[in-house]
C-alpha cells in the first residue's frame, strides 16, 4: 500500500486506467460471448426445425410398411456423423434409424406428447441437440427425432472464447501503454514546472515560471506559484531591508557610545567634561532601549502573542485626548490644529494600543509640517465604519512610498533621521496597532501638498444601543 | 537600613550597590539563588532586590518560600522579563514592586523609598523647596513672593519633582506617574521635554535654579548643583 502510495500519479493513473478498462472489458465480453452463445443455439433450434420439417415432408410410408425417405439425397440424413433422424410408430416400434442416431439412445416415445420439443443429451462423449414430435406420414401418425450434434457449435463458441480471452490482456496491456504515455504526456509540464522552481531559489527569487498558456490547468498552477514566488521575493525583500536598517539603528547608538567612552578615557578631562560624556552616553543608552522595545513589541505582535483588551472605544474622544497630550508640541511649532469630531464613532479596539496608533500618526503630522502650519484632524462615521483623518500641511508622501511609509525604519528622508529624534518606527507602530484592532491605515496626497492619513475600524455592534441610551 | 541585593550579574550588582550606597542604605549581595534565600531567610533586611533568573534557584522560588515562612520582607523583583504573565505571578507570588531590566538608577531608587515609606501614612499638603512653596490643598505654587500661573499638568509635573526633591527623576517615571501612560514612546519624551522646559520658565524665571536637566538620565530639583 505504502509503495503504490510512493508511486508516481502516472504511474497510478495508468493502473486504474488499466484496471477499470479492464473490467469494463470482462463484461463487455462476457455480455459478447452469452449473446453469441444464444444466437447459435437458435441457429442450431431453426436447423433441426427444418430438418424435422424435411423429414415430414420427404419422408414415405404405407400402413404398416417400412418407411423410406424419397427427398433429394442431399437432405438425407443416411451416412451423415452429425445429424440424425429415428423414427417410430406411434406404439413405440423403431422403423427406421438414419446417420448419426446410431449413436444416440432411444426416446421415450411415449412421452413424445404432440407438441415437438428440444432437447440436449449426451451420447458415446458428445452433445447432442434433439427435436422430437410427432408427425403424419402417410396418413400414419409417426414418432420422429431429428438430432444434430452441437460439436461445431461448440467449436465456435470456443473459438469466440479464445479470442475474447486472449485478445482481453493484450488490449488491456496496448491500451495501459497507450494510456501511461498519454499520462506521461499530460503530465510533464507539472515536471517542468517543478525543475523550474526548484531552480528559483533565494538568490535568483526574481526569475518566474514561463507559463505559455494561463487559461489552462499547468497555466493556473504555474501563475499561483508565480503569485507565491513574487509574495516571497517581497518578503524575502522586505527583510533584508529591515536587517539592514535594524543593524544600522542598532549599531550607530552603540558606536556612538563606544566612541564616547573611548575618547573620554583618552585622556584626562574635567568632571564637567566627563559628566558630559557620560550623559552624552546615556542618552545613545536611552535610545538604543527605546528601540530594542519597540522592535520587540513589534516581534510579539508579528508572533500574535500580544492579548488585546477589546473594548468600546470612542474614536473621537481618543482623538481628543491624544490632540491635547501632544498640543505642547504643536504649540512649540506654532501649529495649529483644527479638529472636527463626530458623535457616536464608536469602535471595538484595544484602548492602549489604538490610542499608540493616533499619538504616533498626529505625532507624525506635527513633525512634518511646518511652523504656523495647521494640522486638520477629522473623525466620522462612515457606513460600518469609524474613520478618523490626519491631514498635515508637510511636504506629503510620494505615491511610490505609500506603501513602504509604514515600513519599520522607513524614511523619506535619510538626512533628517537621526536628528529628528523619531527611531523610525512611529508609523509602524502606528500599522501594527491599527492592523491588530482590525482597522486598516493608508495614506492619501492632498492638492495642497500635505499628506492625509486615514485610519478606518469598524464601528463596534453596540454602540449604536449606547448611542440611543445616552 | 538593610538592602539584600540578590543578583548573579556581578557588574548589575556593582551599580546596584554603588547607587544604594549613595543614598546610605546599608546593602548585602548575594550572587547565587541559594545564597539568596539562606540570607534572605537567616538575616534581618529592610528590603530585597531580587533577580528572577539566578543559577541555582529560580527568584520566583525564593520569593514563594519566603512568604510561606511568613517572612515579609518587602521585595522588589527587577528582571528582564516584561511580559503581563511574567509580572502578574511575581506580584501574585507575593513580590511588592516588579522592574523590568534595564531599569534607570533613578526610578529603582524612588521605587525603594515608596516601598520604605509604606505603611508610614505621611500626607503632605505643602511642599517646599528653597523659596517655592506648593500648596496641594488651594493647588498653588508660589516662588519667593511671586505666584505662579501653572496648567493642570505643569502644577502636577511641580508637585512630582518635589515630591522626589533632591533625587532624580527619569522620563519613565515622569511618563507613568505624571502623564498615567503605561508605555514611554518618543512622542511622549518629546512632550515631557517641552512641559518641562515650559515649567523651568515659570519656576525658574527669577532666582536661582531649582529644575535641573541631568543628561541622559532626567530632572532633578534641588537647591544648587545637580
Amino acid at each position: 500500500m505504502r509503495r503504490w502510495a510512493a508511486a508516481s500519479i502516472r504511474v497510478r493513473l495508468t493502473g486504474w486506467y488499466a484496471a477499470v478498462l479492464g473490467l469494463t472489458l470482462v463484461v463487455y465480453a462476457s455480455a459478447t460471448f452469452v449473446a453469441v452463445r444464444h444466437e447459435f443455439m437458435e441457429q442450431l433450434d431453426d436447423q433441426l426445425h427444418d430438418d424435422f420439417e424435411a423429414a415430414e415432408g420427404f419422408l414415405t410410408s404405407t400402413p404398416d410398411g417400412p418407411v423410406a425417405w424419397s427427398g433429394p439425397a442431399d437432405r438425407d440424413h443416411d451416412g451423415d456423423e452429425d445429424r440424425g433422424l429415428d423414427v417410430w410408430s406411434a406404439g413405440g416400434e423403431r422403423l427406421a434409424r438414419v446417420g448419426a442416431s446410431e449413436a444416440l439412445p432411444p426416446a421415450a416415445v411415449a412421452n413424445a406428447g404432440s407438441e415437438a420439443h428440444y432437447e440436449s443429451i449426451t451420447a458415446g462423449g458428445r452433445r447432442w441437440r434433439t427435436l422430437i414430435g410427432t408427425a403424419l406420414v402417410g396418413g400414419r401418425s409417426l414418432v420422429l427425432r431429428v438430432s444434430r450434434s452441437e460439436e461445431r457449435l461448440r467449436g465456435q463458441l470456443a473459438e469466440v472464447l479464445t479470442v475474447l480471452l486472449f485478445g482481453l490482456p493484450l488490449v488491456v496491456v496496448l491500451a495501459g501503454a497507450g494510456g501511461y504515455l498519454l499520462a506521461r504526456r499530460a503530465l510533464l509540464p507539472i515536471d517542468h514546472l517543478a525543475t523550474a522552481a526548484r531552480r528559483i531559489t533565494a538568490e535568483r527569487l526574481h526569475e518566474r515560471l514561463s507559463v505559455p498558456n494561463p487559461d489552462d490547468e499547468i497555466g493556473r498552477l504555474g501563475a499561483v506559484i508565480n503569485d507565491a514566488f513574487a509574495r516571497l521575493e517581497s518578503s524575502f525583500e522586505q527583510l533584508r531591508r529591515f536587517t539592514a536598517d535594524a543593524s544600522h539603528e542598532l549599531r550607530t547608538p552603540l558606536a556612538v557610545i563606544r566612541g564616547i567612552g573611548e575618547v573620554g578615557l583618552g585622556e584626562t578631562r574635567t568632571p564637567a567634561e566627563y559628566k558630559e560624556a557620560i550623559g552624552s552616553m546615556l542618552e545613545e543608552v536611552d535610545r538604543l532601549t527605546n528601540l530594542v522595545d519597540t522592535l520587540l513589541r513589534l516581534s510579539y505582535g508579528d508572533a500574535g502573542t500580544v492579548r488585546l483588551a477589546r473594548v468600546p472605544v470612542d474614536l473621537g474622544q481618543l482623538t481628543r485626548d491624544v490632540v491635547s497630550s501632544l498640543a505642547v508640541l504643536a504649540e512649540d511649532r506654532n501649529q495649529r490644529f483644527a479638529l472636527d469630531v463626530a458623535d457616536g464613532a464608536t469602535v471595538a479596539a484595544d484602548r492602549l494600543v489604538l490610542r499608540e496608533a493616533v499619538t504616533n500618526v498626529v505625532d507624525n503630522a506635527i513633525k512634518y509640517s511646518g511652523r504656523g502650519s495647521t494640522i486638520t484632524i477629522r473623525v466620522q462615521r462612515e457606513a460600518s465604519d469609524a474613520a478618523l483623518t490626519v491631514a498635515d500641511e508637510g511636504p506629503g508622501v510620494a505615491p511610490e512610498h505609500r506603501e513602504r511609509i509604514f515600513d519599520r525604519f522607513f524614511r523619506l528622508d535619510e538626512g533628517r533621521s537621526r536628528d529628528s529624534g523619531g527611531t523610525g518606527l512611529g508609523l509602524a507602530i502606528a500599522k501594527w496597532a491599527v492592523d491588530v484592532n482590525g482597522g486598516r491605515i493608508s495614506v492619501a496626497g492632498r492638492d495642497t501638498g500635505g499628506a492625509i492619513f486615514r485610519i478606518t475600524l469598524p464601528i463596534a455592534a453596540a454602540s449604536v444601543n449606547t448611542q440611543k441610551e445616552s | 537600613m538593610r538592602i539584600l541585593v540578590v543578583e548573579d550579574e556581578r557588574k548589575i550588582a556593582q551599580i546596584l550597590v554603588a547607587a544604594l550606597e549613595t543614598e546610605h542604605f546599608d546593602v548585602v549581595v548575594a550572587p547565587t539563588g541559594e545564597d539568596g534565600f539562606f540570607r534572605a531567610n537567616a538575616e534581618a533586611f529592610d528590603l530585597v532586590v531580587l533577580d528572577v533568573m539566578l543559577p541555582g534557584r529560580s527568584g520566583l522560588e525564593i520569593l514563594q518560600t519566603l512568604r510561606q515562612r511568613h517572612v515579609d520582607t518587602p521585595v522588589l523583583i527587577v528582571t528582564a522579563l516584561d511580559g503581563v504573565d511574567d509580572r502578574v505571578l511575581g506580584l501574585d507570588l507575593g513580590a511588592d514592586d516588579y522592574l523590568v531590566k534595564p531599569f534607570a538608577i533613578p526610578e529603582l531608587l524612588a521605587r525603594i523609598r515608596a516601598l520604605l515609606r509604606r505603611g508610614r501614612p505621611s500626607e503632605v499638603f505643602r511642599l517646599k523647596a528653597a523659596d517655592l512653596e506648593v500648596d496641594l490643598v488651594t493647588r498653588r505654587a508660589v516662588r519667593g513672593q511671586r505666584l505662579l500661573d501653572l496648567t493642570a499638568r505643569e502644577f502636577e509635573l511641580l508637585e512630582y519633582l518635589l515630591r522626589h526633591q533632591g533625587h532624580l527623576v527619569s522620563r519613565e517615571m515622569l511618563a507613568r506617574e505624571v502623564w498615567k501612560e503605561p508605555r514611554r514612546a518618543t512622542p511622549l519624551d518629546n512632550v515631557i521635554d517641552v512641559q518641562m522646559t515650559r515649567l523651568r520658565k515659570k519656576v525658574d524665571a527669577d532666582g536661582d535654579r531649582l529644575i535641573h536637566t541631568v543628561r541622559g538620565v532626567g530632572f532633578v530639583l534641588r537647591e544648587g548643583e545637580p
